[in-house]
């Protein structure tokens, strides 16, 4: 899937393949990647441009969007619903579909707030006991998967369409959300939960710094040249073809360009001058002149999205989990008579989608700094959108854990740019729409090319 | 404030001539809800209960389901069963019109409550909507800000209440924005009224503003949680005031904090009891243009001019928060939670 | 030659009160291939995903090596060495062809993930002997061409030391070359002591590469025998009217004449 369009057999017509499907053969690069990447930058560079035309400022070409606090806050406002795009794939690789993960959220992250406001510290822990965030993301977790598993199980074992259980789910869960706290909104959330959010709490902030955001990005280069290498070793331990040395130091160059380059650009979002005044009184430092630069660094919604990521693709692509994921999508009957349980399977990942939601739960509701039983209205149909910007197939059997992030990231790009530009909302929506629209399409172009 | 006062005086007024009616026989007064299974028509409903069983009279009521039609066989039905009068929530106003139509002529007195029903002889109970946007400007002008760069958070484009609540806002701060002392730099509907989309239009606003926002006008509590939320990130919370309305608990404790500026409170307590007194009167024969405080309203879509009680909206500050506290509308560990002992006096 | 390799005894099955298998009895002795005859529907299909674990007997019993074994699911058949290739080929078509050979059996690292260079490097082996032009192995098998798609089949069941084959139509998609490498195949594994059943609509194919034929006729066994102490005509005879030759064993939907 990755190298050969043609098939191609015969050096003939391989040196009729453009310089570009060379190169893409060479580096086993998947052209999908490619293309949503370049749909990324143009939205990205179109509104810098955009918004720099109307309103100068210091992006990097000349507008409000390209700039290290944009960038920053975009990728904080993605993780919630990337973090659920991840399950969302398997979901819907397995010819499933899960319309609850928004009321999901929304009934975990009441509970867990009301854990956290009312129930916890009436069982004696006091607002601030540094046990009570603990509790509460256990909890979510637990919540989560718990009601994804008994989606799973009325799924696989009762025989109701998943369509039919998660619509039900939709409801129920926001129904339910709506009855533990009586339509009120439970706020403000533990000290510390709040940091899952990314915001700072009073002086602390809900990221990790410059130190810890460059220590992060090497040990994420060191990781791709680690599995570089690695695959090279197995190659050649079974001899296979090896990728030209020059397509192996492109990849590794590439990648480790491409994460320093994002932790230089988060690094350069300082802190505010309102947080560095208070943090300069209560620590008895006196704030220069010029003022004083502290980097924010990774937000950890941002960190927890990206780990979310990497132990998805792992499940996905390097588990038996993952395996028999995508061959029951692809053909149901022939995994049933491989032995593979299928029926398990299912309660599985529909109880992976529920603990996922239960992490957006934490996400939404700690960033809000309140839980309300409208937290996540409309979730589920933003997941299953990037989900399918992403290029996974409804189908089933097709999609990456990458291509859903991006496809977060694509529509959040839309939704955060047009906002920074005061489109108005129906706008908006009509914008958000039609691409969604206009990237299937594409996606489905290029496959039918691709035969 | 103003508004307010007079709304005390009226409900004062109305209930020490109460006791006198109701020594009179039993009358019957129903309403018909236009559902359910929303948690405030359960406040209302105590406070209409309330007052009309003090007076001697029954209480009977009725639940549409969020249908036009069930509502209207739900009228049929209660006129037929010979009651006084009828309190109607409309969930349709204008299919509703037969309805109210046909009570009157089998002598039924209707009372049109919280949703306008254009029907001349129907009275009016409502929360003046238009005045909650004024009021939460009037606010901002008085104890807020009154020139710089304001930012407007409106409710969901498909709801006319955000609209409304809009123009009353841009009533009072047009003088303002023309002089030049007030300007609009951001104004965004969010979808839904969902409070984390509130987060992420101010996000976007206070980015590509550089943080230059003086003052926030949120349509609503929720609202303004994510707003406060954005502003925290960025140290500017408690410096940039913030509007909203509901009397959400959540809301009155940011008051409290000094986070939010103000929350515009509607008292569905004193809706449904004064409400509730004017159909004991109405029931005894009183006739509802000699109501006491009873004028016209002509501002519905029809412009057709009923009688109409307007209850002005509480806007609660923090100088005010004892009066939510008092009318035992929110606990007092809720509102002063986290409070600094000694920086608001409703807390001590 | 005296314990039948495999042996299903008086097997029933229902769907829905129409009896898909009634009263089957059938055995298969190492080394030997039988071909099980029949019309679409007369139940040769069903009774052989009962002995593959696909479904679910209501009545009888299986015995394997003599000893009785119960089959609930196909990991309870792959146990015992009874592998299967389905007529619909039953491959995952979105992922490559190691990753079908090695459908719920992958080979693992030492840290517990799937070993997809191992797993290639074995599958290029097998291929390489089945196939040897087929290169593609990168590919989903979607893209395959029938007869690749139908050597993936094989090689999967032949990979894992099959004892026991099932081959359900497995020459229906094939072009004569193909539907002769498949022969020269059967006749390997045969030579191996390997049991086959061979279900099939070409009285051709049977009668060249087994050894016994079974008839099934509505959901019943008309009869068994010996391919070389039959005629072509009396086998056709069994399949379509139900009467069975002298020189075949009478089953219980043999017509009396």
């Amino acid at each position: 899937m990755t190298d050969t369009a043609t098939g191609g057999t015969g050096a003939a017509s391989r040196n009729r393949d453009s310089a570009l499907t060379r190169f893409l053969r060479a580096t086993e690069i998947d052209s999908r990647i490619l293309g949503m990447i370049g749909a990324l930058v143009a939205i990205w560079v179109g509104f810098d441009i955009y918004s720099g035309m109307l309103r100068p400022s210091d992006g990097l070409f000349g507008g409000t969007f390209l700039t290290a606090r944009n960038i920053w806050t975009l990728l904080v406002q993605t993780s919630s619903i990337a973090v659920m795009a991840t399950g969302m794939v398997l979901v819907i690789v397995m010819r499933h579909i899960d319309l609850s993960v928004g009321s999901i959220l929304a009934f975990v992250a009441v509970v867990i707030g009301s854990l956290q406001v009312f129930w916890l510290p009436q069982l004696g822990l006091p607002i601030g006991h540094p046990l009570i965030w603990v509790i509460a993301l256990v909890c979510a977790l637990a919540l989560g998967g718990s009601i994804g598993a008994i989606h799973g199980a009325l799924i696989a074992y009762a025989g109701i369409p998943a369509f039919i259980v998660t619509l039900g789910g939709l409801i129920f869960w926001r129904g339910a959300s709506w009855a533990v706290i009586r339509g009120e909104t439970v706020a403000p959330m533990d000290k510390t939960f709040k940091l899952i959010g990314g915001g700072i709490s009073g002086t602390t902030p809900g990221s990790i710094g410059a130190t810890a955001s460059w220590g992060i990005a090497f040990l994420i280069c060191a990781g791709i040249v680690a599995g570089l290498l690695y695959g090279r070793k197995q190659r050649r331990k079974f001899e296979f073809p090896l990728r030209p040395v020059w397509a192996e130091t492109f990849l590794a160059v590439t990648g480790c360009v491409l994460v320093l380059g994002a932790t230089y650009v988060i690094n350069r979002y300082y802190w505010p001058t309102g947080v560095v005044n208070r943090w300069a009184e209560q620590n008895n430092v006196t704030v220069p002149e010029e003022g004083l630069d502290i980097s924010f660094g990774y937000a950890l919604p941002v960190l927890i999205a990206l780990g979310v990521g990497i132990v998805m693709t792992f499940l996905a692509t390097k588990t038996r989990f993952g395996r028999y994921i995508y061959a029951t999508g692809g053909n149901p009957e022939a995994a049933e008579l491989a032995g593979i349980n299928t029926k398990r399977l299912t309660v599985w990942v529909f109880a992976l989608m529920g603990t996922l939601a239960g992490i957006s739960a934490c996400i939404s509701a700690a960033r809000l700094d309140a839980a309300s039983n409208a937290l996540g209205l409309f979730d589920e149909l933003y997941t299953i959108a990037a989900a399918v910007i992403g290029g996974t197939s409804l189908a089933g059997g097709l999609g990456t854990i990458y291509g859903a992030i991006l496809g977060a990231l694509v529509m959040q790009s839309l939704q955060s740019g047009m906002t920074l530009l005061n489109f108005e909302s129906a706008y908006k929506d009509m914008v958000v729409g039609g691409v969604l629209v206009f990237a299937v399409w594409l996606d489905q172009m290029y496959r039918r090319r691709l035969k | 404030m103003k508004f307010a006062v007079k709304t005390l005086l009226a409900s004062v007024a109305l209930a020490s001539v109460m006791p006198a009616a109701s020594f009179a026989e039993g009358k019957t007064i129903a309403v018909s809800w236009k559902t359910f299974q929303e948690e405030r028509w359960k406040t209302d409903e105590a406070a209409i209960k309330e007052v009309v069983e003090a007076a001697g009279n029954t209480y009977i009521s009725t639940d549409a389901q969020l249908s036009a039609s069930k509502q209207a066989a739900d009228i049929e039905g209660l006129v037929n069963q010979g009651v006084d009068v009828i309190m109607v929530v409309a969930y349709d106003s204008d299919a509703i019109l037969p309805s109210f139509q046909l009570a009157a002529d089998s002598g039924v007195k209707m009372i049109s409550y919280d949703v306008l029903v254009e029907d001349p002889n129907a009275l009016y109970v409502t929360f003046d909507n238009v005045g909650v946007g004024r009021l939460m400007a009037q606010t901002m002008l008085e104890k807020g800000k009154t020139e710089g760069n304001f930012a407007f958070i409106k409710g969901d484009k498909g709801d006319p209440n955000a609209t409304f609540l809009f123009q009353g806002i841009m009533e009072v701060l047009q003088p303002n924005i023309d002089s030049g002392a007030i300007k609009n730099v951001c104004e965004t509907f969010t979808d839904g009224w969902k409070p984390d989309q509130a987060q992420r239009n101010m996000e976007q606003c206070l980015a590509a503003n550089n943080n230059a926002i003086d003052a926030v006008v949120s349509e609503n509590d929720g609202m303004a949680g994510g707003v406060v939320s954005a502003l925290e990130a960025q140290g500017m919370a408690g410096s940039v005031p913030v509007t909203g309305q509901d009397g959400d608990h959540a809301a009155l404790n940011r008051v409290a904090l000094g986070t939010q500026l103000v929350s515009v409170w509607k008292d569905a307590r004193v809706l449904g009891k004064t409400a509730a007194e004017y159909a004991n009167q109405i029931a005894e024969g009183t006739d509802v243009t000699t109501l006491d405080g009873v004028s016209t309203f002509n501002g519905g879509p029809k412009g057709v001019e009923v009688p109409a009680f307007l209850i002005a909206p509480n806007a609660i500050t923090q100088d005010k928060l004892a009066e939510v506290i008092d009318a035992g509308w929110v606990a007092k560990e809720k509102v002063c939670a986290g409070v600094t002992a000694g920086s608001v006096p409703a807390c001590d | 030659m005296t314990t039948p390799l495999v042996e299903m005894r008086d097997i029933s099955i229902a769907f829905g009160g129409i009896k898909a298998v009634d009263h089957a009895s059938i055995d298969l002795y190492p080394g030997e291939v039988v071909g099980l005859l029949g019309h679409n529907g007369a139940g040769k299909s069903t009774l052989i995903k009962i002995l593959s674990g696909a479904y679910r007997r209501d009545q009888g019993e299986i015995y394997v090596d003599g000893k009785q074994v119960e089959i609930y699911n196909p990991r309870d058949a792959k146990a015992l060495g009874i592998e299967t290739i389905y007529q619909t080929l039953a491959l995952a078509d979105n992922v490559d062809a190691a990753a079908n050979l090695y459908l719920g059996r992958e080979l693992m690292t030492a840290y517990g993930t799937l070993d997809d260079v191992a797993m290639e490097a074995e599958c290029r082996k097998v291929m390489g002997r089945l196939n040897p032009n087929f290169r593609r192995f990168k590919e989903p098998v979607k893209a395959l061409s029938g007869g690749q798609r139908q050597s993936v089949a094989i090689a999967r069941a032949i990979h894992f030391n099959a004892r026991i084959l099932i081959m359900d139509e497995p020459t229906a998609a094939l072009g004569p070359a193909e539907t002769a490498q498949v022969g020269e195949l059967i006749k390997q594994l045969k030579a191996e002591g390997i049991g086959i059943f061979l279900i099939s609509h070409d009285l051709h194919d049977v009668t060249d590469l087994a050894d016994r034929v079974t008839v099934m006729k509505n959901g019943e066994i008309v009869g068994s025998a010996k391919v070389n102490e039959v005629t072509q005509d009396e086998i056709l005879g069994m399949i379509i009217a139900g009467k069975c030759p002298p020189n075949a064993t009478p089953g219980p939907g043999a017509v009396n004449l």
